[in-house]
């Protein structure tokens, strides 16, 4: 870093200093100036082709596009000055002649750069009066549906499947005002990464099959969390609508999943809609209060010895709360062929399954295929698993069974303790990707009924049962995790921050 | 100190209630004769109200008689009251409509900002005064009500002539 050599340049009067080579927009950026722009994207290579980013550079010939053009020392910039806002203008006039007028329909509405520009720097009307070109609307495959009419031909689309996805599968077809983005006949989006290109389209020319005429982006509140869906932990943000998570799109993170994340993590979130929820704690068949649920637990977990079943979506405070009550045990992880992204390196939809299976083994918990192995005869805490597709002969012989769980497990005998908890959505907690980066998800919707928190259930297990201290938040137990165990030590939620921490002993489960 | 009474002296003419009596019943007999203008007989007669009121809504519907709202969300999304439900779909020709359009009129504050924000020029306020119910469930109006209802609409204010002239 120490020799990379800096620029001096002025943009829109602020004086900045940024490395050699750096573009105009990214400066501008740094100094706090967000030119408009709609083919640049930090993650793809520079198009030049919208010239939606012309700024006025002093003693330059005419107006230079920001996102293609280095900084030169000594450089004046002018995002605003007349000249670059009357190219910009223009620019927009070009674009909207064939843009419908069908914002009121449109599911990019309230999050389309085309909507942003014009109302800050494009004309109020028009001055074509021609009919607006008319082309059908193309399923392109995977959860991707194509409305030629919004497409402003800024290619990010062609260049992210190209360049990043390594796939021949969308190009520009025709020239001119005919131009549009075409696929090839042998190939579509349902590329494992496909679905990118919906969070790339500045416009709404790629919008989301599933989310398609289901919210307005208005309406939707946004929650940072990381994907549940396998071990690498791209960060998303989870939308909700009321309590119903509508949709996840990747947040970034240079060192995890930069702006991307997969089809098979986006499209599944309806699991945490789920409305057959264990919503009540229940003892012996009946619903119980918690107080005597819990007490029933604790007493329970001193008849015997114990086998512990976890899942590898716990967070790292669940996990580590169910070691101090009942100890470590065995864990299962679901698995699923794995689909790297060519372009982003370690990054890829992981064979694993779940989120948590190396902040677990950190922990202490053992993998295993069938984690109800030696379970006869003693007494079970099955925490976070649905125990689908598992022999649970051995219940019917365990000394008693307890279950914290979202929904009620296949398969338990009739005298189970049966304790409902939140899922990932519905609490705050951490987990551990499989490069040990430990990233922290925020609560997004309520819990249903009376289920708690993971940690709040077995930290109130611990008491019952005698073996762990009471804690009143998410981030009290993690300081204590932090305290305890070595691998995480001098973590905190504010040292994690919303874009993640590497533990101690990193590279676990490569 | 000693209470003591005043007793005033006022003149016959003004303390009699004679006088006023009169005065009170020629008031009424002359408006007997000569009616005060303003009375009107409703319900048999209706007073016109301006091209701006704003009274209980209604959806506009196109030549084959289906609402023209898209549901696109921008009048629940305006409204200060909160009183409009909206849950989008999409019909057999894939064309956007809404599935669910309520607006409850009790919450309404008639302030019209649905219509002015209204893209597809669907909702609209009505020049309509009388909605009595026999139930208090029946003003949430729902999308066939909201169709079918054939009073006339507001005209919206227009900034190039303030004053409607």
């Amino acid at each position: 870093m120490s020799d990379t050599k800096l620029v001096n340049l002025t943009i829109e009067g602020r004086a900045v200093s940024v490395p050699e080579g750096t573009t105009i927009l990214e400066a501008a950026k740094f100094a706090g100036v967000l030119v408009p722009h709609y083919c640049y994207h930090p993650g793809l290579k520079i198009a030049g082709v919208c010239r939606m980013c012309l700024v006025e550079v002093e003693k330059a010939p005419k107006l230079a596009p920001s996102c293609a053009t280095t900084v030169g020392e000594g450089q004046v910039v002018h995002v605003y000055s007349q000249k670059a806002l009357d190219a910009r203008k223009g620019v927009l006039e070009l674009l909207l002649i064939n843009h419908p007028l069908d914002c009121p329909i449109c599911d990019q509405a309230g999050e389309c750069e085309l909507q942003d520009y014009t109302f800050q720097e494009g004309r109020a009307d028009s001055r074509y009066h021609e009919p607006k070109r008319f082309n059908p609307a193309e399923d392109f495959g995977g959860d991707v549906l194509y409305v030629t009419n919004r497409c402003i031909l800024c290619t990010r689309c062609v260049r992210f499947m190209g360049d990043v996805a390594g796939s021949r599968a969308l190009c520009v077809e025709e020239r001119g005002d005919r131009a549009h983005i075409g696929i090839a006949p042998d190939l579509d989006l349902s590329h494992p990464w496909g679905a990118n290109v919906i969070d790339l389209c500045p416009v709404g020319a790629l919008v989301s099959k599933d989310f398609l005429n289901k919210a307005r982006a208005w309406e939707l509140d946004r929650t940072a969390s990381v994907c549940p869906n396998c071990s690498q932990g791209c960060n998303v943000t989870l939308e909700t609508r009321d309590a119903d998570v509508v949709r996840m799109k990747p947040r970034s993170n240079a060192t995890v999943n930069q702006y991307y994340m997969c089809d098979a993590g986006r499209l599944n979130y309806q699991w945490i809609n789920r409305d057959d929820r264990l919503e009540l704690p229940v003892v012996a068949g009946k619903p119980a209060e918690w107080d005597a649920a819990l007490a029933a637990a604790g007493k329970a977990l001193k008849g015997g010895a114990v086998h512990v079943v976890a899942g590898a979506g716990l967070s790292n405070e669940a996990l580590w709360l169910l070691k101090q009550a009942c100890g470590t045990g065995l864990f299962r992880v679901a698995q699923g062929p794995e689909a790297p992204l060519a372009g982003v390196p370690d990054l890829a939809l992981r064979a694993d399954r779940a989120p948590n299976g190396a902040g677990a083994e950190l922990l202490g918990f053992r993998r295993a295929d069938q984690p109800l192995a030696g379970a006869a005869g003693k007494v079970v805490v099955i925490v976070g698993d649905d125990l689908d597709g598992l022999d649970t002969s051995a219940l019917g012989s365990a000394a008693a069974v307890i279950a914290i769980c979202t929904v009620v497990p296949k398969g338990l005998p009739a005298g189970a303790i049966l304790l409902p908890m939140a899922n990932f959505a519905e609490e705050e907690g951490t987990f551990t990707n499989l490069r040990g980066r430990v990233q922290r998800f925020l609560q997004a919707r309520p819990t249903p009924g009376f289920a708690r928190a993971s940690w709040t259930v077995l930290a109130a297990l611990g008491v019952a049962a005698g073996t762990g201290g009471s804690f009143a938040t998410a981030e009290a137990v993690f300081a204590a995790l932090a305290a305890s165990e070595s691998t995480f030590g001098g973590m905190t939620y504010d040292t994690i921050g919303l874009k993640g921490q590497v533990a101690a002993t990193a590279g676990v489960n490569a | 100190m000693a209470i003591t009474t005043r007793v005033v002296a006022r003149p016959t003419g003004e303390a009699s209630y004679v006088r006023a009596t009169f005065k009170g019943l020629a008031l009424s007999f002359k408006h007997l004769v000569d009616p005060h203008k303003v009375t009107v007989q409703y319900p048999e007669e209706k007073w016109d109200i301006g091209p701006r009121w704003r009274g209980t809504h209604r959806m506009l519907t196109t030549e084959d008689g289906t609402a023209k709202c898209v549901a696109c969300g921008l009048c629940p999304t305006v409204c200060p009251a909160n009183c409009i439900k909206l849950v989008p779909g999409v019909d057999a020709q894939g064309n956007r409509y809404p599935v669910v359009f309520e607006i409850d009129e009790f919450r309404c504050i008639f302030c019209g900002y649905c219509q002015e924000v209204c893209p597809e020029e669907a909702i609209h306020v009505g020049r309509h005064y009388e909605n009595a119910e026999m139930d208090r469930k029946d003003f949430v109006y729902d999308l066939a009500r909201l169709t079918a209802q054939t009073h006339p609409v507001c005209e919206m204010w227009d900034p190039a002539d303030p004053k409607g002239e």
